[in-house]
């Protein structure tokens, strides 16, 4: 009987590797300018095989040493100091240190065993693996599924007894030390006989044998409800006597011999079932059902509306394109805007109300009213009664506004909606249109390009603007403009930046084409290249420049970005512009 | 005119699928590429279509005077096996838009024309083109790629999932279509390649090989080509 778990233990372990190993190579070949190099004969090279299953060994015990190891560990460490605490403050009268280490450590224990009783019960769930074994090689479901749990559990058992020895150092009983490795072992055979006596009834009855989405939503809020409560309920020096903690725990060891039974009478064919109904639902259908919703939410098209008469051939085409997604392509936007001007709203409705409480009503109308003259007229705010005073929170904001616009990029890219722009653009028009010879000649690439670059720009910059919007209510609530033109400076910077992320964003796309019928991204170089963008901005964000430089610079380098981008894209994307398989 | 392949090869991998493909194609004929599921003929077209790169080998065109010269974009026109249209445009539009990208062509029909020539059903004229059927979509591919009149047309198994009635009407209008053109028809079904191709070109070992039409009609005709797909099958 040991012979034939470490039979099948050595086989599970075995093909773990044998799918990681492959899955490697396959990335690796998949992976830009490295792919080529790598031969197909790497997927039979032996040594490599070898050196991987160590390595795959390494990660097992690590595993063990991450998830068992320091759950428990953290406990016996909050134990520690809890004791420490409450022995110092004279709290624990008429209990020895130990047995108070152990009642913290207990409790804690159990709603962190029961917790992840619910949460992590893997016996029934199905795994690559265990898809491959079950249904591919027919494999006996229950002898492996016993078989990895017995070697979960024995990691378990162990990985709590190496937990123990930060127990036993911090002053924990003997009998803690060996008793909670025990405790967690029934606990764990408690909720999987749960599982098997819940799935068993739900056989009886026909239904689907699934891991109940409902049942585990519940405990998570069981579990935000009650981690809080122990929380206050140990701060305020409260303490369950360790003998109804012993008794709980004597009650759960009678629920995973129970639990046991139920694993027992629970035979091979639902175990198979249990595995089928967890694989097809969960792992298959899902990755389909995934890519079926993930082109769907581009299917949502509005039939009706006709554009102008005069838009002929690619302007036509993006007329009509944009009218048909108009529901897709104006909602982050809008939505963008909305919230900026809510907040623009908010600060000077807030503003208004303050100044209403101290000053009264009349002279709140006065204010605004002459205020408002102020803002027509690009004057900085003005007032009498309550001046424009440059303590330190005031000069921050102004210092931001007039050296660090550059940092507007964030929000400019939060708010940029290219990259979906560009997964419609491939899912319901190119996509199809790349099959036609006339769609990838160089002057209709770019011709179409141009007026996308345009389009893109006009989505992306009404955003950027209401953001430019925001920093000019800085700017004039904190002493208005220094130049001339400074307020307009300050709204087109977010512009100009908005026109070069759309246009590089724009540019990728075509240089890479990356998508696939389905809309993942599968070239790893536009990875690279939208991860190196990312960083290049997260770099330069904060970089402060006087804002009239700063727009210099961004109006030079717009202009340059948008003269490569487009001979690049002239150069290239013929080569590029093609569908993904 | 005449589409000459020389010694064409694509491997992915290790895997060999196209090993020396030679072969001249002429102008006027329907030429169905016969080949096992797998067999390469996607990858085929897709080389010629230059959709992916090719291992070795050229292809280019020969003109009446024999003159040599490279085959264009504007000179293929590809019809894929299952039909990708602009989902967000209607049939019209589409075909609007098509005409009017197309400034070279001069239309010997008006749009209404063109619908009726390729029994395009009227209701469906104006509706998205994401709510058309199958074959439909087919049809749609079909008349674009007949307006734009390429010289060389490919055919990725156009028929093999439309029904009696769209498959016939399609036939019909491959076969209206050959003249001025050499047409390249790519099909796993034996029956449809007999039926509609002027000669048939195995696609076997990753190379072409002729079947004499003199032998289209004979009874051993079908077995000898089973036995050729067979043994590609043991290779």
């Amino acid at each position: 009987m040991i012979n034939e778990f470490f039979n099948t233990l050595f086989k599970v372990i075995h093909l773990r590797s044998v799918i990681g190993y492959n899955s490697l190579v396959f990335a690796l070949k998949k992976t830009p300018l490295i792919g080529r190099l790598i031969p197909e004969k790497l997927y039979g090279a032996k040594l490599l095989k070898v050196i991987y299953w160590v390595i795959h060994v390494i990660k097992e015990v690590l595993k063990l040493f991450i998830g068992k190891i320091l759950g428990l560990g953290i406990i016996y460490v909050i134990s520690i100091f809890l004791k420490s605490e409450f022995v110092k403050l004279d709290l624990a009268d008429g209990m020895s240190e130990g047995n108070l280490f152990a009642s913290y450590a207990l409790l804690m224990f159990i709603c962190y065993a029961l917790f992840g009783m619910v949460l992590n019960t893997p016996v029934f769930k199905c795994t690559t693996e265990k898809e491959y074994l079950v249904f591919m090689l027919r494999m006996n479901a229950r002898k492996l599924n016993t078989t990895l749990f017995v070697y979960d559990i024995a990691k378990l058992f162990i990985g709590y007894l190496i937990a123990g020895i930060v127990a036993i150092i911090g002053g924990a009983p003997f009998w803690l030390w060996l008793g909670i490795p025990v405790l967690g072992v029934f606990i764990k055979l408690f909720g999987a006989g749960l599982f098997a006596f819940l799935f068993r009834r739900k056989n009886a009855k026909s239904k689907q044998m699934r891991m109940g989405g409902a049942f585990i939503t519940v405990m998570c809020v069981i579990g935000c409800i009650a981690f809080p409560a122990l929380f206050v309920f140990v701060a305020n020096a409260y303490i369950v006597p360790l003998s109804v903690l012993l008794i709980v725990s004597g009650v759960l060891m009678l629920l995973g011999v129970w639990g046991l039974r139920q694993l027992k009478i629970f035979d091979s064919s639902l175990h198979r079932r249990a595995l089928r109904d967890n694989v097809v639902k969960n792992e298959v259908v899902r990755r389909e059902a995934e890519s079926k919703a993930n082109t769907d939410r581009f299917k949502k098209l509005s039939a009706s509306g006709n554009v102008k008469r005069d838009k002929k051939g690619f302007e036509y085409l993006n007329a009509l394109f944009v009218r048909r997604h108009r529901k897709m392509l104006i909602v982050k936007p809008v939505v963008f805007v909305l919230l900026v001007l809510s907040v623009i709203f908010l600060v000077i409705i807030g503003f208004i109300m303050s100044y209403k409480e101290e000053f009264g009503a009349e002279n709140t109308i006065k204010m605004v009213s002459n205020n408002l003259i102020n803002l027509v007229m690009l004057r900085p705010y003005s007032d009498d009664l309550r001046p424009f005073e440059a303590w330190s929170a005031t000069e921050f904001f102004r210092w931001v506004i007039k050296y660090n616009l550059l940092g507007m990029i964030i929000p400019v890219a939060i708010a940029d909606n290219s990259f979906k722009v560009t997964q419609a653009m491939y899912i319901n028009c190119d996509n199809s249109l790349m099959t036609f010879s006339f769609f990838k000649k160089r002057d209709k690439i770019i011709k179409l390009f141009d007026i996308r670059v345009k389009q893109l720009v006009r989505f992306n910059l009404l955003p950027a603007l209401s953001f430019g919007l925001f920093a000019d209510l800085i700017l004039f609530y904190t002493g208005g403009q220094e130049y001339h033109l400074q307020y307009l400076v300050t709204l087109i910077i977010p512009g100009i930046l908005s026109v070069i992320y759309s246009t590089t964003n724009l540019t990728l796309y075509y240089l890479f084409q990356p998508f696939t019928t389905t809309i993942s991204v599968k070239s790893g170089a536009y990875a690279i290249a939208r991860t190196i963008q990312a960083v290049f901005y997260c770099l330069i964000f904060w970089i402060p420049m006087p804002s009239p430089i700063l727009l210099g610079v961004l109006s030079a380098l717009a202009v340059l970005v948008i003269f490569f981008a487009r001979k690049l894209v002239y150069k290239f994307a013929p080569r590029t512009w093609k569908v993904q398989s | 005119m005449e589409f000459v392949i020389s010694h064409l090869v694509k491997s992915y991998g290790s895997k060999k699928v196209l090993k020396d493909v030679d072969f001249v194609f002429e102008e006027g004929k329907i030429y169905g590429l016969l080949g096992r599921n797998g067999s390469g003929k996607t990858t085929f077209f897709n080389c010629i279509n230059r959709d992916i790169d090719i291992d070795a080998g050229e292809f280019y065109v020969r003109d009446g005077e024999g003159e040599k010269r490279s085959l264009e974009p504007e000179d293929i026109g590809y019809l894929v096996s299952t039909p990708t249209v602009p989902e967000f445009m209607t049939g019209r539009e589409f075909l609007k838009f098509f005409l009017e990208v197309h400034e070279e062509i001069k239309p010997d029909k008006s749009i209404e024309e063109y619908f009726d020539y390729m029994m395009i059903p009227e209701e469906d004229r104006d509706s998205l083109l994401k709510d058309y059927s199958h074959g439909t979509k087919n049809k749609m591919q079909m008349l674009l790629n007949i307006i734009a009149a390429p010289k060389l047309m490919l055919l990725d198994e156009p028929l093999t999932t439309l029904d009696v009635v769209i498959a016939e009407e399609m036939k019909k209008v491959i076969r209206s279509q050959k003249k001025g053109r050499i047409t390249i028809f790519s099909t796993h079904l034996l029956d449809v390649a007999v039926d509609l191709c002027d000669v048939i070109v195995l696609l076997n070992h990753g190379r072409l090989e002729l079947i004499d039409k003199n032998d289209l009609g004979d009874e051993d005709f079908k077995k000898k080509i089973i036995e050729a797909l067979k043994d590609q099958n043991d290779d």
